[in-house]
């Protein structure tokens, strides 16, 4: 019983939602600015930059929790280390590239290359992803994955096409095609997190 | 697909995790296979045989509709 009630205790202390609710809340809020024309420049990109370091605090949660969860394996652990290491090469390069990109010649070669650094580092990510399902040995947990990356596909889909036709018919503003990759990440870590019926680890 | 997996496992005083340990496999797997949401794939239904040291199919159960079709 004792090793029940500590494991429900330590169940209560990962919350991911607060994190993932508060950086959702976010990027809405920045992007009410940002379509508005209240934010203007690159302001509304470093905000958004900014906004990626509430990933480190959700995403130290979410691994608390596979490991409380026993959800934990041994390739988890090295497609956590690479995909967050992927994340936040991502988040470094969105940050300079947004920042310098207007200070340099237009259509220059280093406009194209910081226009293209942060796509390196998003393919990063599909790398680790990719490697997750090549070295997960529990298929259980692989079976987990493929499904979150579809409900994270699925969401970008239904997402980028429903706003497609808002914005030909003229009712929403135009929004550039870079959200994919955060919208199929919130995706992914919906199909991630989704609560488990878990009958407890009791004999 | 049911199972008696949660029955074998008490019989044997084993946890979830002593059982994943044995399967080397998660203890979420164990969870999702004994709580029916997951049916494993042949190779690991052996090895959960093997474990227990019984047959596959005194241990997962077709279910009583599916039998009574054929």
């Amino acid at each position: 019983m004792m090793t029940s009630a500590a494991h429900r205790h330590n169940k209560a202390n990962a919350k991911p939602g607060i994190w993932a609710g508060l950086f959702g809340a976010n990027v809405a809020v920045i992007a009410v600015l940002h379509i508005t024309g209240a934010l203007e420049g690159a302001a509304p990109f470093i905000l958004y930059a900014l906004n990626f370091t509430l990933l480190i605090p959700l995403v130290r949660t979410i691994y608390q929790r596979q490991e409380q969860q026993g959800a934990m394996s041994p390739a988890m652990r090295s497609y956590n280390r690479r995909f967050f290491s992927f994340s936040a090469l991502y988040m470094v390069v969105m940050l300079a590239a947004s920042g310098l990109y207007d200070k340099m010649a237009e259509g220059s070669a280093v406009v194209w290359l910081l226009a293209i650094a942060p796509a390196l580092a998003a393919m990063g990510m599909i790398w680790a992803m990719y490697r997750y399902l090549r070295e997960e040995a529990d298929e259980y947990l692989r079976q987990r994955a493929v499904s979150a990356a579809m409900v994270g596909l699925g969401f970008v889909l239904v997402l980028g096409t429903g706003w497609g036709f808002l914005e030909t018919f003229g009712l929403v503003p135009h929004i550039w095609a870079w959200w994919v990759f955060p919208a199929w990440a919130i995706g992914l870590g919906i199909g991630m997190a989704r609560p488990e019926r878990d009958a407890g680890d009791l004999p | 697909m049911k199972n008696r997996l949660r029955v074998l496992r008490a019989m044997r005083e084993w946890s979830q995790q002593e059982l994943a340990d044995r399967l080397e496999v998660s203890r979420q797997s164990v969870n999702a296979i004994e709580t029916g949401k997951y049916d494993p794939s042949l190779p690991l239904a052996f090895k959960i045989a093997d474990v227990f040291g019984l047959q596959i199919e005194e241990i997962f159960l077709r279910d009583v509709a599916e039998q009574a079709a054929e």
